[in-house]
């Protein structure tokens, strides 16, 4: 646990520097930058509750992400299980009028339905025909795409508007605000919560886990390998399209052209940093939304160009984790080397 | 008539980048490296095209920036994977979505713009006309007046067929692939050998990039690649990274793509049509696990 906090907390100070050394050849000043963008996400109040609410959609991501790969699917579909639970939820919001109490419940879990359906469609193509769920969800991916840019152009297009959008969903499905922070933190603390519990402390969750470790060691021990892969592909997908429904319900309250474009795909370089991990998930969501929600004001006071951002999460995930399997491999190295020094004393 | 020849000519257009970008991934494939980074090198490849076309005036310099741009990728994979042993999914990932990143914040800091760049001053890669040929009828049509980088392409093939299955280090890449171990010991490193081949991944998908962005079209948008690279991953897993099998299914693809554009002519949605290239490597990836069945 420590060495993965050391090993974080070196890896991020390595790629800020990086970072630092691509605006110092920009022609930037990196202090002036960093400090900006730190300003307008962590300081204060107002920041940190953007800030939260821009890292529900990627810590639910990450989660998906994290849980997927930690149990043995390479499901790399929470693009678009994300979007197809996004225009779930806008198709409940649109045509259902319900007391907010129901209302904001049943959109919750129309959003998870449609993400679980859409993973599911990968899920029954690899047990039926044993097609590879990882070209297939990202095949699935760039499919989602092309229909929400159906959906939203032909039969949900508002026709008071001038690109393609749906009209707003019913206001009883308005996720506000509580004391300042948006309500969806609410229900991605929840997730959270349960996916720890599932995956920590259920029997599923430890098949789960024993079969991303060692598939044949967990169908010996008595696991019905099928019936896990289905579960975690189900069970990811409501996460990712969790994610989705919530940013329509928070945000917008609709579903525009291009909603939460690039949200999913950093989720999983969220899980990719984390480890799998479902706690170092939420600390690092946390941290990039930190650097998506900074660049935007940043780039009001500095010139440098909000996409920088995204350059910066690229090198951090390239930098942390090659940092912690070298680093992680050196740290074990010298604490045999201190061990056989005190066996030999 | 022009249809059939409209779709002939679609379907090439379509299947050079997936055959370029695939042929680059099979050199990585056959040196046993899980490369996923064919996305983010074509992305880069496409950028650096344009900015060498439109800055030097000349597509010469726009092929040669885009190779160039695609290496650097290459490189960072080779310094992360190679290296530094970083799992190659993780790295092929991160790559990619630098990529992404990196060209749309390049794309904004060069030429101020979001989203497009397109301008009267980037020149396009020639068409080439093939003498005799294009006297032909029908024939002439589609073997004549193509795109350079398609003949490049055409060429390509059997350059890899040639080097992958005729050359000494074709046999070391096969060996790496098949056990890097027994290669390490014969005296040959396995590293060597796979960073020689991403070298050259990087060289077909910069090819691949400036096909994009300088064949038909000439201009940039953002994540222009558009999963291209990712149907080329399928098309190397579809056919064992064969050369000749690669040319043969991007060919498929290609006529999907084309069969795309000519069906919006019929009042298909365009979304629509645009999603068949993606339900065609779906169905591709079913026949190629029935045959798999059939064989255990």
């Amino acid at each position: 646990m420590i060495k993965k906090a050391i090993t974080g907390i070196l890896g991020v100070i390595c790629a800020l520097l990086i970072g630092a050394v691509i605006m110092l050849v920009q022609g930037f000043h990196p202090l002036e930058t960093y400090g900006a963008l730190f300003q307008f996400s962590l300081l204060g109040a107002g920041p940190t509750a953007t800030t939260l609410k821009n890292s529900v959609p990627l810590v639910l991501t990450g989660l998906s992400a994290a849980i997927a790969f930690a149990s043995g699917p390479v499901n790399l579909g929470q693009p678009g299980q994300f979007v197809m639970g996004a225009l779930a939820a806008t198709f409940g919001g649109l045509y259902l009028h319900l007391p907010p109490a129901l209302e904001i419940p049943i959109l919750a879990l129309l959003g998870m339905a449609g993400g679980a359906a859409f993973a599911g469609i990968a899920a029954l193509l690899r047990m039926a025909f044993n097609m590879s769920e990882f070209i297939s969800t990202l095949m699935l991916n760039m499919m989602a795409d092309l229909f929400a840019a159906w959906a939203i152009a032909f039969p949900l297009m508002d026709p008071k508007a001038f690109s393609p959008m749906t009209r707003q969903i019913d206001q009883a499905g308005w996720l506000g605000e509580l004391g300042g922070f948006s309500a969806t933190i609410l229900f991605m603390v929840v997730a959270l919560a349960v996916s720890w519990f599932v995956f920590q402390r259920w029997r599923a969750g430890y098949e789960w886990r024993i079969s991303g470790q060692n598939s044949l060691f967990a169908r010996l021990g008595g696991c019905d390998i099928g019936r896990n892969f289905l579960a975690v592909m189900l069970f990811t997908g409501a996460l990712a399209g969790l994610a989705g429904g919530l940013l329509v319900m928070g945000g917008p309250h609709r579903f525009l052209k291009g909603l939460g474009a690039n949200y999913a795909w950093d989720g999983v370089m969220v899980a990719i940093v984390a480890g799998n991990g479902l706690v170092g998930t939420l600390l690092y969501g946390i941290f990039f939304s930190a650097i998506e929600t900074g660049a935007l004001g940043m780039e009001l006071i500095t010139n440098v160009p909000s996409e920088i951002a995204q350059v910066l999460q690229a090198v951090l995930v390239l930098v942390i984790v090659a940092g912690r399997e070298y680093l992680g491999a050196s740290l074990d190295r010298a604490e045999a080397r201190r061990r056989a020094k005190g066996r030999t004393a | 008539m022009n249809v059939f020849v409209g779709l002939l000519n679609g379907m090439i257009a379509g299947a050079t980048p997936i055959l370029l970008a695939a042929l680059g991934g099979a050199f990585t494939y056959y040196a046993g490296m899980f490369n996923i980074a064919m996305e983010g090198m074509m992305l880069a490849g496409a950028f650096a095209a344009v900015i060498g076309s439109y800055f030097l005036h000349s597509w010469v310099a726009g092929m040669a920036f885009a190779v160039a741009g695609a290496l650097v990728l290459a490189l960072v994979f080779i310094l992360f994977s190679v290296v530094l042993r970083t799992d190659e999914f993780v790295t092929g990932i991160a790559l990619n979505l630098f990529a992404l990143g990196a060209t749309t914040y390049l794309l904004r800091q060069t030429f101020h713009v979001k989203g497009v760049f397109t301008s009267p001053g980037i020149v396009a890669v020639p068409r080439v006309d093939v003498p005799f040929v294009d006297k032909v009828p029908v024939l002439g049509d589609v073997l004549s007046g193509q795109n350079l980088i398609v003949y490049l392409s055409v060429l390509a093939v059997a350059v890899t067929q040639y080097i992958v299955f005729g050359t000494r280090f074709g046999l070391r890449l096969r060996a790496a692939g098949y056990s890097a171990a027994c290669l390490d010991s014969s005296g040959v490193s396995s590293s060597s050998v796979r960073i020689k081949s991403l070298v050259l991944c990087g060289i077909f998908c910069g090819l691949a990039g400036a096909f994009l962005s300088l064949g038909y079209v000439r201009l940039f948008s953002e994540n222009m690649s558009a999963g291209r690279g990712w149907i080329s991953l399928a098309a190397i897993i579809l056919v064992g990274g064969n050369p000749l099998g690669i040319a043969l299914i991007s060919l498929v693809f290609g006529f999907f793509d084309g069969t795309g554009l000519l069906l919006q002519n019929y009042g298909v949605p365009s979304q629509f049509s645009a999603m068949i290239p993606y339900a065609a490597t779906l169905v591709a990836l079913y026949a190629y696990s029935m045959k798999g069945r059939r064989r255990s």
